[in-house]
């Protein structure tokens, strides 16, 4: 993990949640849980429900870990830290399969694995173990808001290329590139997108000078 | 992260004392926040199953609104040697049913009207649930839970039936097979080989290894997509394929098998239970 925090005055909640959606965006700038990215963002709604299932996990077990740490034994914090984002991540499925059924029965199988996802954990030993309750909450709500905007972007992309469609809407007759919709797709769209996300920052910072707020690095 | 890679200090008796209790205090804590959120949200799980169930029943029988369902349970009452069949409106909770008993060998011993919310008496065991579409007060169709012995786990079907106790559609609604290869056996082209078969066709099904013919696997993929023409396909193709057997899904002739004999199995069972209640549950609203 090559996150460096930043010694000094602390970040503000509105730095720390650009810092998640942009400098430091899961997908496109960490390229951490590449793999969920990939599976479930075939349509914007897909994207739409396992991001705000993460955002939740990450804002919840980020608060949980800095209300918690002091109480957690150093030599098994991250089997700790896992029970706490599986007791989430149990919550928030259980919620799902009684309140949203049908949503339920096509991501429900993912769901299940944000327990292993990669960014939440980090976030966790990284930010929310080291830092008061008020900012590891706005990071655990960037980071997640970071990743359910990179999966609603991803979902758009290949809905609207592969099904010819956006957020269930039809908008072009047949399936204009089908490809698109397959996984293989699923990681042509997630570098197109890193790309052009490479791109924007690098205009936006040549001319601003602005290195965002707590981005020190590259992936 | 260099730092890691130095070796811990070893730890002593307390220190492990210490982190037993951290992690056991973490997991008990962790499993009483998920029994208050299951007791919260069960119920609602349940329901949206009913409406799930009620939504694929109406579909697999091709009903309007027009039609009422009633679900009857079947249950065995092991010290009494007799089964017990409850019929009730489905869904609605708290509706007055009926209640119809017969002894193991098919003989009536009993039957009464149950007001809504009765319990049921103790040490019955469930055995199986039926749902009945009824409209005009004759039946317009069946719905049968079975279940056989999958690949690894039990598979659960239902099989909608016509009047004619032919088969109208087939759902595997849960199962545990391999994904890609058992798993095949729940997808809507599988199911489509069982679609219009009569009862006396269905009992003596059986599965072939066989390659399936690609135009009867093409007729099956459109009616599953529900395409335009599928079921015309279907039906121009049904003539030459009812007579022949069910084609195992390549790799998992254990489970095409095992969801075969479950429906062989299911429609036969209805079809002699029917026989036995249509007397006692004709008076159904």
């Amino acid at each position: 993990m090559s996150t460096v925090l930043l010694p000094g005055p602390a970040p503000t909640a509105r730095q720390l949640i650009l810092n998640g959606i942009f400098a430091e965006n899961p997908v496109f700038r960490l390229a951490l849980s590449l793999c969920p990215a990939v599976a479930v963002t075939t349509t914007v709604a897909n994207g739409l429900l396992l991001g705000v299932a993460v955002l939740l996990v990450q804002v919840l077990s980020s608060v949980t870990v800095t209300l918690v740490r002091g109480f957690i034994h150093p030599r098994v914090r991250i089997p700790v830290y896992t029970i706490i984002i599986a007791v989430w991540v149990s919550a928030i499925d259980m919620t799902l399969a009684a309140f949203t059924p049908a949503l339920y029965a096509q991501v429900g199988l993912y769901v299940k694995l944000i327990v292993a996802f990669a960014i939440i954990i980090s976030r966790l030993e990284v930010f929310a173990s080291r830092q008061p309750l008020v900012p590891s909450f706005f990071d655990g709500l960037g980071m997640g808001l970071g990743f359910l905007f990179a999966l609603v972007v991803i979902g758009a992309m290949r809905e609207l290329l592969g099904a010819g469609s956006l957020a269930g809407i039809p908008l072009a007759p047949g399936k204009p590139l089908l490809f698109f919709a397959l996984p293989a797709g699923g990681f042509f769209s997630i570098a197109l997108l890193m790309a052009l996300f490479n791109w924007v920052e690098r205009r936006t910072t040549g001319k601003s000078s602005a290195g965002g707020a707590g981005g020190t690095h590259g992936v | 992260m260099s730092a890691a890679l130095r070796p811990l200090p070893k730890l002593g008796p307390a220190e492990i004392l210490r982190i037993v209790a951290s992690m056991t205090v973490a997991c008990l804590a962790g499993a009483a926040m998920l029994g208050a959120v299951f007791m919260a949200t069960d119920r609602y799980r349940a329901a949206a199953a009913l409406r799930g169930e009620r939504a694929a029943i109406r579909d697999m029988l091709a009903l309007d609104s027009t039609a009422t369902l009633v679900e009857v349970k079947q249950f065995l009452a092991p010290e009494r040697r007799q089964v017990v069949y409850r019929a009730a409106p489905l869904g609605a909770e708290g509706a007055p049913g009926h209640e119809v008993t017969f002894t193991l060998d098919g003989r009536p011993a009993g039957e009464r009207d149950v007001a809504g919310g009765t319990p049921l008496a103790a040490g019955l065991v469930p055995l199986g649930r039926m749902f009945v579409a009824k409209r005009a007060g004759v039946p317009a169709g069946f719905v049968v839970e079975g279940e056989s012995r999958g690949f690894k786990k039990r598979i659960r079907m239902f099989v909608a039936l016509r009047p004619d106790f032919s088969i109208a559609d087939m759902r595997v609604i849960e199962h545990e097979e391999d994904p890609g290869l058992g798993a095949e056996v729940a997808t809507p082209w599988f199911r489509g080989q069982f679609v219009d078969r009569s009862a006396d066709e269905v009992a003596k099904l059986d599965v072939t290894k066989d390659p399936m013919p690609e135009d009867w696997r093409a007729a099956l993929l459109a009616m599953a997509k529900r395409s335009p023409g599928g079921s015309a396909r279907h039906a121009a193709l049904l003539p030459r394929e009812r007579a022949k057997p069910i084609y195992a899904v390549t790799g998992a002739t254990i489970s095409s098998r095992a969801v075969t004999d479950g429906v062989r199995a299911t429609v036969d069972h209805f079809r002699r239970r029917w026989a036995l209640l249509e007397p006692h549950l004709g008076g159904l609203r």
